[in-house]
C-alpha cells in the first residue's frame, strides 16, 4: 500500500464571509508530484500555506507526514518550503544564506551538492538584492533542499521567469523526482504541469473541480480534435461533401474530427481530387485548452 | 531558545548590516559627524564671559563695591541672588559651575580689622575652577591694594567641588550616546514592517528561528554596534575636545547597563511601532513622529538646564530625557547614587515594554 504523505479531508478556510478554500479533499503519495492548477485567487496559495503550517485553517483535518502543521513546530525540519514571491535579507549572499539554513536545519547538510544540482556557484557571493528573479527563484529551491526533506512545498515556482529560466528550475525538479521526493507543485503554467506533475487537481473559486492524471483530465474534458486546414471555398465544399463538419475561420477551414483517422482520409480525398491547399495541422486539446474551458465555464455559471 | 539560532542569525544580520552603507552611516558616521558639528561650533576658540553667580550675605558698601568691580571687569555675566536662596541647594539644582558666597560677617570681620574672607563655590573641572579662580583673585588684589595698600584684607577661599565640568561638550557626549540607543528604535521601525511586506519574516520562520531568538539576535548585533559608536563618541569627546567625564569602571558598567537598558526599552518601542505601520508611508510619519520630538525634547543637542521652563516640562514625557538624564548623572555628574532608583525603573519599564512587544509581535500569518 502506498504511503500518503499529505492528506486533506474538507479543508476550509474562511476570511470573514470570503471562502478562500471551501471544503477541498487530496491527498499526495510518497514519490508522487502532485500539482495544484487555478487561477489567481483559486485557493491554491491559502491551502499549501495551511499544509507549511505558516497559515491558520478555519476547519477540516490536514495531515503532513503524519502531522498536524498547525501544531507541529518540528515540521519545519523534515519539509522543504519554496514560496510564492520567495524573499530573502537583503545584502546577504546566498553562501551565507545556505550557511544560514545549514547552521538552523540541518548542520550535516551537504550544500557542494545542493549548489552544484541547482547550479547557483555563479552568483554565490553576490547579495540578495542584484540578483536576477531567475537566480533568486534558484536560491529560494536551494533553502528548500538544505533539510533534504521528504516533501517540497513549490508554490509557482517559475512565475515571472523567461523560458531558459523556467526549463532550469524543471531540470532540479525532475532530479528531485528521481531522488523519490514528494513535491506539491502550485503553477499557473499548464505545460509546467502537464510535464512534472504525476497528478494534477484544478482548483477554482476555493474548490477542486476536478483531478486525476494530466491525461485522464484532458481525456474527460476534451472536445473533439480538429484539423485545421489553409484552402479557398473549393476546399471546404469538397470537406463538407464528404460529410465532415467544417466551418472556416478566416483563411482557416476548421474539421471538427468524430475520430482521429478521419484526419487522414481528408487529407487523401484533397490529394485525390488534386485540390490545392497551402498547408494543414491536426489540434490536439492540450491541459491547458481544457483548464481554461473549465474555468471559464465555472466563471459563466 | 537555541543559542545556535541567536549565533547563526547574528552572522547572518552582521554581514548583511556591514554592506548596508546607509545602516553603517546612520549608526557610525552620523553621530560622530554631530559630535564633530557640536563639538566645533561650541568650542571655547574666543573667549566668552562665564557665568558667576553672587550671594551677598553682608550688604554694605564695601561688599558691594565687590560685586560691581566683578560686574564691571566684563570677565563674568553676573547673576546676583537673594540672601533668603540656600546657595548649596541652588548650585545642584541649576548645575552652576561658579559661585560666589559673601559670607554674613564679611562686612563685620572686615570693619573690625580682620581679613574678609570670599568664599568660591560650585562644581567644575579643575582647568575652569583655577581659571575662575585666578579671573576673580585678580579683581579682589586690586580691591586690595586700593583699600588697604599691601595688606591682604580680602581673602579668596575655594571650594569648588572638582570633578564636574561645565563644558558644553561634556553634555554632548551623553546627548549623543543617548541619540544612538534611539537609531536602534528607528531600525526596527522600518525593519519590522519591511521584513513583513517582502515575507521575509515567512522565509525566517521556514528556518527554525524563533522570533525571540530573531529579537534576541538584533539586540545582541545592536548592543555590539551601539559600543562600537559609543567608544567613538567619548574618544572624540575626550581627545579632540578635551570632554571631562566620570569613566571609572564602575561608571562605566552602570553606563552599559544604561545603553542595554535603552537598547532594550526601544528595539520594544520600535517593534510596536514597526507592527502598526502597514505601509512606507506610515513607516516614515510614526518613525518621525518618535524620533523628532526625543532628538530635539530629551537632551540630545543642549542641556535641559539651559531649556525653558516649558520644554523641560514637555521633556518630562519624554523616555528618552529619562535615559540621558542617567547617562549626564553617571558620566558627567559621577553621581550614580541620585538616579540608581531612576535606572531600577527604566530596567523595569524596557522589560515591560519588549515582554509586551514581543509577545505582540507575530511571524505568522493569519
Amino acid at each position: 500500500m502506498v504511503e500518503n504523505v499529505i492528506e486533506v479531508h474538507n479543508l476550509v478556510k474562511r476570511y470573514g464571509d470570503f471562502t478562500a478554500v471551501d471544503g477541498i479533499d487530496f491527498h499526495i503519495a510518497r514519490g508522487e508530484v502532485f500539482s495544484l492548477l487555478g487561477p489567481n485567487g483559486a485557493g491554491k496559495t491559502t491551502t499549501v500555506e495551511i499544509l507549511e503550517g505558516v497559515r491558520k485553517r478555519t476547519s477540516g483535518d490536514v495531515e503532513v507526514m503524519g502531522e498536524d502543521p498547525g501544531k507541529s513546530s518540528d515540521l519545519v525540519f523534515r519539509i522543504g518550503i519554496l514560496p510564492q514571491d520567495f524573499s530573502f535579507v537583503y545584502n546577504s549572499t546566498p553562501r551565507e544564506a545556505l550557511e544560514f539554513y545549514r547552521k538552523t536545519l540541518n548542520p550535516s547538510a551537504d550544500i557542494k551538492s545542493i549548489i552544484e544540482l541547482v547550479g547557483i556557484g555563479d552568483f554565490l557571493d553576490t547579495p540578495y538584492q542584484k540578483i536576477s528573479g531567475g537566480q533568486k527563484q534558484r536560491l529560494g529551491l536551494s533553502l528548500s533542499m538544505v533539510n533534504n526533506p521528504d516533501i517540497l512545498f513549490l508554490d509557482e515556482p517559475t512565475s515571472g521567469l523567461d523560458p531558459q529560466a523556467r526549463r532550469n528550475i524543471w531540470k532540479v525538479i525532475e532530479s528531485l523526482k528521481e531522488n523519490g521526493k514528494s513535491i506539491l507543485l502550485t503553477t499557473h503554467y499548464l505545460e509546467e504541469a502537464e510535464l512534472l506533475a504525476d497528478r494534477v487537481a484544478i482548483m477554482d473559486k476555493g474548490k477542486i473541480i476536478d483531478s486525476g492524471t494530466p491525461m485522464e483530465i484532458v481525456e474527460r474534458h476534451h472536445e473533439k480534435d480538429r484539423l485545421i486546414i489553409r484552402g479557398d471555398e473549393d476546399i471546404e465544399h469538397i470537406i463538407k461533401n464528404e460529410g465532415f463538419a467544417a466551418k472556416r475561420n478566416g483563411p482557416y477551414i476548421e474539421v471538427s474530427l468524430e475520430n482521429i483517422k478521419d484526419a487522414t482520409d481528408i487529407i487523401n480525398i484533397l490529394y485525390e481530387r488534386k485540390a490545392k491547399f497551402e498547408d494543414f495541422t491536426l489540434k490536439r486539446e492540450s491541459l491547458e485548452d481544457v483548464f481554461v474551458r473549465m474555468v471559464g465555464e465555472i466563471e459563466e455559471q | 531558545m537555541k543559542f545556535k539560532n541567536i549565533s547563526a542569525y547574528l552572522v547572518l544580520h552582521t554581514r548583511a548590516y556591514m554592506r548596508s552603507r546607509s545602516a553603517i552611516f546612520f549608526q557610525i558616521a552620523f553621530p560622530i559627524i554631530l559630535i564633530l558639528l557640536f563639538g566645533a561650533i561650541f568650542a571655547p576658540t574666543t573667549y566668552s564671559p562665564s557665568n558667576l553667580v553672587i550671594q551677598n550675605d553682608s550688604p554694605s558698601a564695601i561688599t558691594w563695591e565687590i560685586v560691581d568691580a566683578i560686574n564691571a571687569s566684563g570677565l563674568f555675566k553676573v547673576h546676583v541672588i537673594s540672601q533668603s536662596v540656600n546657595l548649596s541647594h541652588y548650585i545642584s539644582s541649576n548645575t552652576v559651575a561658579t559661585a560666589l558666597e559673601i559670607p554674613g560677617n564679611f562686612s563685620s570681620n572686615l570693619y573690625s580689622g580682620h581679613q574678609g574672607v570670599l568664599i568660591l563655590k560650585g562644581e567644575a573641572s579643575p582647568q575652569v575652577a583655577d581659571s575662575e579662580y585666578q579671573l576673580i583673585n585678580g579683581i579682589i588684589t586690586q580691591i586690595n591694594y586700593r583699600i588697604g595698600n599691601t595688606s591682604q584684607k580680602l581673602v579668596l577661599s575655594s571650594q569648588i567641588a572638582i570633578g564636574s565640568s561645565d563644558k558644553t561638550i561634556n553634555y554632548y557626549v551623553p546627548g549623543l550616546i543617548g541619540f544612538t540607543v534611539l537609531t536602534t528604535m528607528f531600525n526596527m521601525v522600518y525593519t519590522v514592517p519591511n521584513f513583513r511586506k517582502e515575507k521575509i519574516f515567512r522565509q525566517l520562520s521556514f528556518t527554525g528561528i524563533s522570533k525571540s531568538e530573531w529579537i534576541l539576535s538584533n539586540v545582541i548585533h545592536s548592543f555590539v554596534m551601539l559600543i562600537i559608536s559609543d567608544i567613538i563618541l567619548v574618544a572624540i569627546g575626550i581627545y579632540v575636545f578635551g570632554a571631562s567625564l566620570a569613566l571609572s569602571p564602575i561608571n562605566i558598567l552602570v553606563t552599559g547597563v544604561v545603553l542595554l537598558t535603552g537598547l532594550i526599552f526601544f528595539t520594544g518601542i520600535g517593534i510596536l511601532a514597526g507592527l502598526i505601520s502597514d505601509n512606507e508611508e506610515t513607516v516614515a510619519v510614526i518613525g518621525n513622529l518618535i524620533l523628532f520630538p526625543m532628538m530635539f525634547l530629551s537632551g540630545v543637542f543642549f542641556p535641559l538646564e539651559f531649556a525653558p521652563a516649558y520644554l523641560v516640562e514637555i521633556s518630562k514625557f519624554l523616555p528618552l530625557t529619562y535615559f540621558i538624564n542617567s547617562l549626564i548623572s553617571v558620566m558627567v555628574y559621577n553621581n550614580i547614587p541620585s538616579v540608581a532608583l531612576q535606572i531600577v525603573f527604566l530596567v523595569i519599564s524596557s522589560i515591560i515594554v519588549f515582554v509586551v512587544a514581543a509577545r505582540l509581535f507575530s511571524w505568522k500569518q493569519r
